[in-house]
């Protein structure tokens, strides 16, 4: 590439929007880092405290206990989803019929709100379920799943059903854009179903691997919503992910400042984890587009 | 042309910044918070009476969804509503730390409220000084709610002792009625067998003890939690996974005999089935029926914003109001509450057991009103209820509890 | 290639479609017109259409109040992060090798993105008191600023792939940089467009926790944020409550059903780039 000048247009509109994330995203970032080393409560007179709320939280028998939750929940969940959607746009891209209405049904999802998702299998979990289970006389099924140790696969079950569309359809993308001359050059190769999928269907789906790899751990890593609407993190702690934890605690329970201080781990892993993942799958990407 | 794109964006996205006017604060309109869905309605009534009284001012009611992080936000924000009413739990703690709130104490209506409630709110209070920032005004009760009907079915009396109480519920039991309609998927509904006992069971000066580290909750709640087990013995099926709200309506038709929850809950009983013969006693604990209180605490009380001067004067005269007795009885008698100025008596006759309850004195308040801000016991004790139900060990299960509980107690108790 | 049709997939397909999508929306809608008293078999036909349980629900919860709150909230956004946010995309992507200051502002964002919003809540109210944007003007602004990065991530993503000849073509015909981008630039990336766009709609429609947190007058609420209002208050009527969520998916399912393509192929070009 030749180096030019580069137009004050740019600068302006891009500063200006930088500007403005400035202001409303990252100084209250800070701020609340900056409160992570006070006793602030949200309101009214602070004073510094150190190191002391990041010392407490690694002692927190409820703040590790999130941490296990939320990874188990999030890997569990990812996985999950990305094998679903994989075989489900698989299938929906194959010679099917009623295609159209088949990959419209199956992103319905996506288009609900995750308040609303929970709400509707809050009441299905607890009124539609039990009575099937009792008739198949499965005991797993029999009781609200809610209620039960078992609690986490319910919120997965939740969250797979409504994150697998959106998955699901990046990946139908992926496999249309796909050149069917490959297959014909495959199949004359011998390669043929799981053994075509993995040597030449998977590695052409990298950039869609990518976006929902990506997209999935961070969302999991920060579930929340469906939570909040089904089990509000019980029974017990069993579901009380980090950032429930935080909600929950930081604004009504009066540890604005503690919770700042996790809130601000929380965001370090995260953004490792992420980032390390970007610049792996991307370097894949790379490697396989070559 | 381009310029001119850039340049109207610019403008438009600035001016959105500093535009669009802020939420209007007149100075004739007051907000009334209230930290209770329940009570909005009677709340309104009452303010809707309050403005035809005074046309030159308007006193709106807002009840928001989650009021706990509105409230906190807007004491973030600085944006306080001007009159609250809300429970006397922690949140009214963190309003009168902050210094948010106006001294009632020389108020000519503080002589009419009973003392004990009075004393409930100053132990709120941050330092716990004797000075009223809070007006109590309606008072809970937390006991047994039994439907008489099916008592009556059973052959069954009101117990008074615990074994008096679990007669009742093998009777009922063998009766093929079942005993209890638990609701723990709702975690909070697993408290009221707690703050029932605990009072009664621990050792006189545990509260004191426990905030200097000089006792634990291990070795001194053991029979609390073995209680808890013994009625969850007699649960229904599910009642892991059933919600407040669907229990009930399950025990208003007539699934259960009995809810271990408070007043607040024969609203929403009713409401599913108006034609229920309901009562209500206090839970009885102890085999010595002297010894069993029951457990009431201050639902509603009314505070008073600083703010203009002005403001202040409504709202003081609208809490004056509000506490007269006439208002005040309305107030109990749709929330089927009690109330904490002397000589307004609740005698609807569902409640008319625990009425003479308190009209007697014959009250603890709730144990986990003492416990440290940030002690999530319900949480704690739904992990109990939780393990019982997937068949831990009963002796295993109560060791981890309270070992759970005392150190969680530990991690927020700190000075 | 062989067109004979796989009917076992189709068959397989069209099964779970019955059971775990159609199934819990037939769900939805049936109790919605249902009868309190026709619960017993909840999956059931209902005995009687019961229109009530929607004026009930449409009066309760101000329905036409908290919808026009959420269309303008939402309206506002996309017109504004449309055009903005690909512009800025576009820049980045485009002067990232030549500037430092674009690379940094790339990864700004794309750090900004794991920011979890609980830690930046309470200042946040705070600070949007401060510029007067509790309310519905406010949080419209918000979103378009917290839509930022997303939106720039999944825009450079095909702005990357863009053959760059063709606006080194309007540049070298004379056409300044706004100018390029507005009749070159922007209309090749319609696809990706459709999909930010979608993503900023379903974003701001189903959004619950900002306007808890920033929008307290009651007028100004939303409608998911009166959904939960509802939940807390008549919980025990589940007749009521499924009317008042099937009002509320309503207006998206009829977008759905009328932009299905659309919408999909916006999503499907958007995330690949090629």
């Amino acid at each position: 590439m030749k180096t030019q000048k580069v137009n004050p247009i740019y600068y302006i509109i891009v500063g200006a929007m930088t500007v403005c994330f400035f202001l409303f995203h990252t100084i209250p970032f800070i701020q609340g880092i900056f409160y992570s080393f006070t006793d602030w409560k949200g309101y009214g007179n602070w004073e510094w405290v150190g190191l002391r709320n990041y010392l407490q939280l690694f002692k927190d028998p409820d703040v590790i206990n999130a941490y296990k939750f939320t990874f188990t929940f999030a890997l569990i969940t990812t996985v999950l989803v990305n094998l679903l959607s994989l075989v489900l746009a698989c299938a929906l891209n194959a010679n099917i019929y009623c295609a159209g209405f088949l990959k419209a049904a199956y992103f319905l999802p996506y288009m609900l709100g995750n308040l609303m998702i929970g709400f509707i299998f809050n009441y299905i979990f607890a009124n539609i379920i039990p009575p099937i289970g009792q008739m198949l006389g499965i005991e797993m099924l029999s009781v609200n799943i809610l209620g039960t140790d078992k609690a986490m696969w319910g919120i997965i079950f939740v969250t797979v059903w409504a994150s697998s569309a959106f998955n699901t359809l990046v990946y139908t993308a992926g496999l249309k854009a796909i050149n069917t001359d490959i297959y014909e050059a495959a199949a004359i190769d011998g390669a043929t179903g799981f053994r075509r999928f993995w040597l030449i269907t998977f590695p052409l789906l990298a950039t869609s691997f990518t976006i929902n790899m990506v997209l999935s751990i961070k969302g999991f890593l920060m579930v929340y919503d469906q939570i909040m609407a089904m089990t509000n993190g019980g029974p017990g702690m069993t579901t009380t992910s980090i950032a429930v934890l935080i909600y929950k605690r930081g604004l009504s329970g009066g540890q604005f400042a503690y919770q700042s201080a996790n809130a601000v781990i929380l965001f370090i892993v995260v953004a490792t984890i992420s980032l390390l993942q970007l610049r792996f799958l991307e370097k894949r990407e790379a490697k396989l587009n070559d | 042309m381009s310029k001119k794109l850039v340049l109207s964006l610019v403008v438009s996205l600035s001016s959105m910044l500093v535009g669009c006017g802020g939420s209007s604060s007149n100075n004739n309109t007051l907000e009334l918070f209230s930290s209770k869905a329940e009570n909005v309605a009677i709340l309104e009534s009452i303010v809707s009476e309050f403005n035809a009284q005074n046309p030159e001012y308007t006193i709106k009611v807002v009840a928001p969804a989650d009021h706990a992080t509105v409230l906190k936000t807007r004491m973030a924000k600085n944006d306080m509503p001007d009159i609250l009413a809300m429970g006397g739990d922690s949140y009214f703690t963190e309003v009168q730390s902050a210094g948010m709130l106006v001294d009632l104490s020389n108020e000519a209506y503080i002589i009419t409220l009973h003392e004990s409630y009075l004393d409930m709110v100053y132990n709120r209070n941050e330092n716990k000084e004797e000075i009223v920032y809070g007006v109590p005004y309606a008072t809970n009760a937390s006991g047994v709610i039994y439907n008489k009907d099916l008592f009556e079915q059973a052959g069954v009396d009101v117990p008074n002792t615990w074994n008096e109480f679990i007669n009742v519920i093998e009777t009922l039991d063998s009766k093929g009625i079942e005993p209890f309609v638990f609701t723990y998927k709702d975690s909070w509904t697993i408290l009221p067998p707690w703050n029932s006992m605990a009072p009664v069971i621990q050792p006189a000066n545990f509260m004191d003890d426990r905030l200097q580290d000089k006792t634990t909750f291990v070795g001194t709640h053991e029979q609390v939690l073995e209680n808890i087990i013994t009625l969850m013995d007699y649960a229904q099926p599910d009642f892991m996974g059933m919600s407040y709200d669907d229990g009930n309506k399950a025990f208003a038709m007539g699934e259960g005999a009995m809810i271990i929850n408070g007043n607040w809950a024969i609203n929403q009983v009713i409401a599913a089935n108006p034609d229920i013969n309901l009562g209500m006693f206090a839970f009885p604990t102890s085999n010595n029926a002297i010894e069993n209180k029951l457990t009431s605490g201050v639902d509603v009380l009314f505070a008073v914003v600083k703010g203009n001067s002005e403001k202040e004067e409504v709202a003081k005269k609208f809490v004056e109001f509000a506490t007269t007795p006439e208002i005040a009885t309305k107030y109990i008698n749709d929330q089927f509450a009690f109330s904490a100025i002397k000589g307004v008596e609740q005698t609807n006759p569902m409640v008319s057991d625990a009425s003479a309850d308190i009209m007697a004195g014959n009250v603890e308040n709730f144990p986990d009103h003492y416990y440290p801000n940030g002690l999530d016991l319900s949480a704690v004790l739904s992990g109990f209820a939780m393990n019982y139900s997937s068949g831990m060990d009963n002796e295993a299960n109560i060791l981890a509890t309270l070992a759970d509980l005392d150190a969680k107690y530990d991690a927020v108790n700190i000075k | 290639m062989t067109n004979k049709r796989n009917w076992l997939v189709s068959a397989l397909l069209m099964l779970g479609v019955i059971i775990f999508i159609l199934t819990p929306l037939y769900m939805v809608f049936v109790i919605a017109i249902k009868d309190p008293s026709d619960m017993v078999n909840v999956l059931s036909f209902p005995k009687q259409i019961r229109l009530e349980n929607f004026v009930d629900a449409w009066v309760k919860t101000d329905f036409p109040r908290k919808f026009a709150n959420t269309a303008i909230i939402t309206i506002i956004n996309l017109i504004f992060t449309l055009p903005l946010t690909s512009f800025t995309a576009y820049a980045i992507v485009r002067n990232r090798d030549k500037s430092k200051f674009f690379k940094y502002v790339y990864y700004y964002f794309l750090s900004a993105m794991f920011i979890p919003f609980s830690v930046i809540m309470l200042p946040l109210v705070i600070q949007a008191s401060r510029f007067n944007l509790d309310n519905i003007w406010g949080i419209s602004f918000l979103y378009i600023i917290f839509g930022l990065p997303m939106n720039c991530f999944l825009y450079s993503g095909a702005i990357k792939s863009l053959p760059i000849s063709l606006e080194e073509a309007a540049m070298i015909d004379g056409a300044g940089v706004l100018q390029t981008f507005c009749i070159v630039v922007y209309p090749l990336l319609k696809p990706i467009t459709a999909t930010v766009a979608i993503l900023s709609f379903m974003w701001t429609w189903n959004d619950f926790t900002m306007p808890l947190i920033l929008l307290t007058d009651e007028s100004q609420q939303t409608l998911q944020l009166a959904q939960y209002v509802f939940k807390s208050q008549f919980s025990v009527d589940y007749n009521l409550a499924f009317a008042s969520y099937t009002m509320v998916l309503a207006p998206v399912l009829i977008v759905y059903v009328f932009a299905q393509k659309f919408i999909m192929s916006g999503v499907v070009s958007g995330s690949v780039k090629e």
